[in-house]
This record gives structure tokens, sequence and C-alpha cells, in this order.
């Protein structure tokens, strides 16, 4: 078969081209100041479609690796461990790929994320994301967990629901619900107290740094340790799971005044972990 | 009493017709700041290339002594949350929102920086003096929009030029 000869320019142009096309972006990127991404993952409408398009059932198969640390039910049984159940999709997603990709650093969770595929973390994420978050007396969970300061509570409920504006802290619940939802942010209501702790520390000294332009760094940096270690506590022991929790005194009921900020008088009492499991907010409507 | 009718209606509808006219763009959503900014960014991914990469945010001081400052404005915070800038010196604010509409307005001065996302928008700033001023977000960007602040810190000159080798400045490094 005789071969024309614009095919043979034009093949070997290809084939000169190419490779210098890769050369001259290669030295094109290098000239630049070294690039500092906090995660690969950007929420374009693909990755939206991809993560939040997971096989739940599969997911069901996948997760008996999970379970071991993280609880048949999605809530785990030591407290440092992230509970899963009911987590946002997106934020579950975002969490795993990172941890594949090494932008968020974890010795167990890097090997355990590194043989699953984008499609199995999709899947992880239909199936954790449908398990309720109710509470089960008969599991063995850590959450809720104890309130160890009880005095704390009320600077804790003024962070979580107002924020600090002098500052510039917006209130958690801006973002990590139940107020209002930020893509990719997880739900802490029942997240376990030890484990939001040790993330708004790792925050705070950009151990961690898989946050996308930076919030939770700079929110978690303005904040103190102790106010850091309220956050927890709070959301540890369930009570950040209404806008405004208004918590109940044990014993002597308080009169509806119809004000938001939660535990600021000192006989306020706290009933989480202190009831049956099974009705951890002691919240009052 | 016919002319005078009709003089209504030589009145009225011209001026219908320019209200019309001058509420168009709005009535079909026409995004009318991309015709004013300085080019068009995608807000999702800020973070992976491009200028706003979270290395590059902060200030910088360029070849003819004038200062550049990258800015991510996202719910809720500034990035980076606190700003040092010298004085008597020309600053270009160079911002850019990751989610909603955000003014960035630096308080006791007549500043106001907007952004929508989508477009970079940039602004000159000139202090003449040392000082701290607030920045607060001056446009409604959700539920923790009224906590959103960032702060300005304006240095004398010789002492912004301490604070860094050609790296980004922030507070930190105060």
């Amino acid at each position: 078969m005789r071969i024309n000869g614009g095919v043979w320019v034009l093949a070997s142009a290809a084939c000169l081209g190419f490779p210098l096309m890769l050369c001259a972006a290669y030295f094109a990127n290098s000239a630049e100041p070294p690039v500092r991404v906090p995660s690969n993952v950007a929420w374009t409408e693909d990755t939206i479609a991809e993560a939040s398009g997971g096989d739940a059932l599969r997911g069901l198969l996948i997760s008996r690796r999970c379970e071991h640390c993280h609880g048949e039910e999605g809530f785990s049984a030591e407290a440092p461990v992230p509970n899963l159940a009911a987590m946002d999709r997106l934020a579950f997603w975002k969490q795993v790929e990172d941890f594949r990709s090494g932008k968020r650093v974890s010795p167990i969770m890097q090997t355990i994320a590194g043989v699953l595929t984008e499609q199995d973390s999709a899947d992880l994420a239909a199936y954790y994301s449908m398990l309720p978050d109710s509470a089960d007396p008969q599991d063995n969970r850590s959450f809720p967990q104890r309130l160890s300061a009880p005095q704390n509570v009320s600077i804790a409920a003024r962070l979580v629901t107002l924020g600090d504006g002098e500052r510039g802290v917006p209130p958690c619940q801006a973002c990590h619900g139940p107020v209002a939802h930020v893509r990719g942010a997880p739900s802490l209501t029942t997240q376990n107290g030890d484990y939001i702790f040790a993330q708004l520390e790792a925050f705070a000294h950009a151990d961690r740094s898989n946050d996308i332009n930076m919030p939770m760094r700079t929110i978690a940096g303005d904040l103190t340790e102790a106010e850091r270690r309220a956050i927890s506590q709070y959301y540890g022991a369930g009570l950040g799971a209404l806008p405004a929790a208004r918590l109940s005194s044990q014993g002597h009921d308080r009169p509806d005044t119809g004000d938001v900020v939660t535990g600021a008088s000192d006989d306020v009492k706290v009933g989480a972990g202190k009831t049956a499991k099974g009705s951890f907010l002691q919240v009052r409507r | 009493m016919r002319s005078s009718k009709l003089r209504w209606w030589l009145f009225v509808v011209p001026v219908a017709l320019i209200l019309i006219v001058v509420r168009f763009p709005y009535m079909v959503d026409v995004p009318v700041w991309k015709f004013l900014d300085r080019g068009s960014i995608d807000p999702a991914t800020l973070h992976l290339k491009g200028e706003f990469v979270e290395s590059n945010l902060g200030s910088a001081e360029q070849s003819d002594g004038s200062v550049l400052v990258r800015i991510v404005a996202q719910q809720y915070v500034f990035v980076p949350q606190c700003v040092v800038v010298p004085a008597g010196v020309p600053v270009r604010v160079r911002m850019v929102s990751a989610d909603a509409a955000h003014a960035l307005t630096v308080e006791g001065t007549s500043y106001t920086v907007k952004v929508v996302p989508g477009s970079v928008t940039e602004q000159k700033l000139q202090f003449s003096q040392a000082g701290d001023y607030a920045m607060p977000c001056h446009e409604f960007c959700g539920a923790g929009h009224y906590a959103m602040r960032a702060h300005l810190r304006v240095v004398p000159r010789d002492q912004f030029r301490e604070l860094g080798p050609a790296e980004r400045v922030n507070c930190d490094a105060h």
C-alpha cells in the first residue's frame, strides 16, 4: 500500500512534536515557585457526580473491613476513632481520596484507603451516609461521651452557635450543620469528641492541611486550646444536634424565656452521658 | 381634553421605555460584572493551580515597590485572615471568591473590595500611616456572615521589608 507523503510529514511532526510539548510543559511548570496543594479534590460537577453516585449495597460489602474500628453501625467503640454513620457523602469521599493521595496523613488510613478505588470510596460513602445517626442503647459505642468539664459548655455553645465576630471566628454550625451546610463539611452532631479535638489540634498546628482554601487551619488557629477542647466535648456529648440546643436543667424546670444561649447559668446541668444512651439529648423544645 | 391626554402619554411612554431599558440587564440576569473585572477563574479549582493556590496568598512586594495582596474569600473566612501591608505604598488587592458573593470592607476607610464567584476583583488601596484595621465582610454571604472578619495591619515601610524574604507575608511572620 502506497502511503501519501503528507501522512509521513504529519506522523513525524506528531512524533517529534508531542515529546517537545511535554518537555515545554514540564519546564514551564518547573519555572514557577513550588505550589502547595492542600487536596487533589476539587468540587467540580464531575467530582460531585462521582462522589455522590455510589452504590450503597456494594458499599455495605466493602464496609466489612471498616467495621472493626468504625463499628458495625458506623459508631466506633473507641473515642479517638471517628463515627461514620450518616456522614455526608461528599465529606466522606473527600477524606478517603485525601488518604489515598497522601494529602491527609494517617499511617493506618492511608494503608487501608490505598487499596480502595475511587468507585469503592463512593460506594462506601453511599453506604455510610444511609446509616442512621440515632442512638442505639444496645450497641457498643463510645458516643456520646461524658462531659468532663460541664462548666465549659457555655463557652462551646457560644462558639458553636454564634462564633466570635471580634476575632473572625464563624460559628461551627454555619458550615457543619444543622443550621447550614457547606459542601464537603462533615456533620459533627454525632462525632466523637476525642476525635474532633485531635483534628482541631492538627488543623491548628497545620499537621493536618487538607482543607481546601484553608478554612479549618485558619479557624482552629484562631481558637485557644481550651476553646478547642470545649467545642470537642460539646459535640462529643451530643449537644450539637440542634441549632441552639436549649439544655434542660435536670431536676428543676426553667421558665421558657425564649433565649437561645445555652448553658449560660451555673445551675444548668447537662444531661448528656448521664442517662441511658437511648436518650442522650436532654433537650426541651 | 384630548391634547392633555396625548401629552400625558407622550410623557409616560418614553419614561417607561427608559426604565425598562435600564432595567433590562437585571431582568435577564446578565452578569454585568463579567464585563467590568479583569478575568475569570473557576471557583472550584482555586487551590489546585493559578495565582490563588494557598502558598501564594498574602502580601508580596513587586519589583516596582508596590505591594500585591492576594486573598481568597469563602464562607466564612478570608484567607489569609490577617494581612500585612506597608504604609505609603500603592497596594493592589486581588481577591477571588470560592463560593458566594463577598465584600471586604476596610473599616474606617472608604475601601470596599467586592467579589463574586468566577471572577477576580482587583483594587488599588493606599494607606498613609501605620495602623490596624478590621476588615469585615460587607455582603451577606450566609449563616456565618456576621462573624466573617479579617484584619489588616499597616506597618512602616522599612518594617515591612524586614518581615521576610521574597516570600508571601502574613501576620504570622510578625
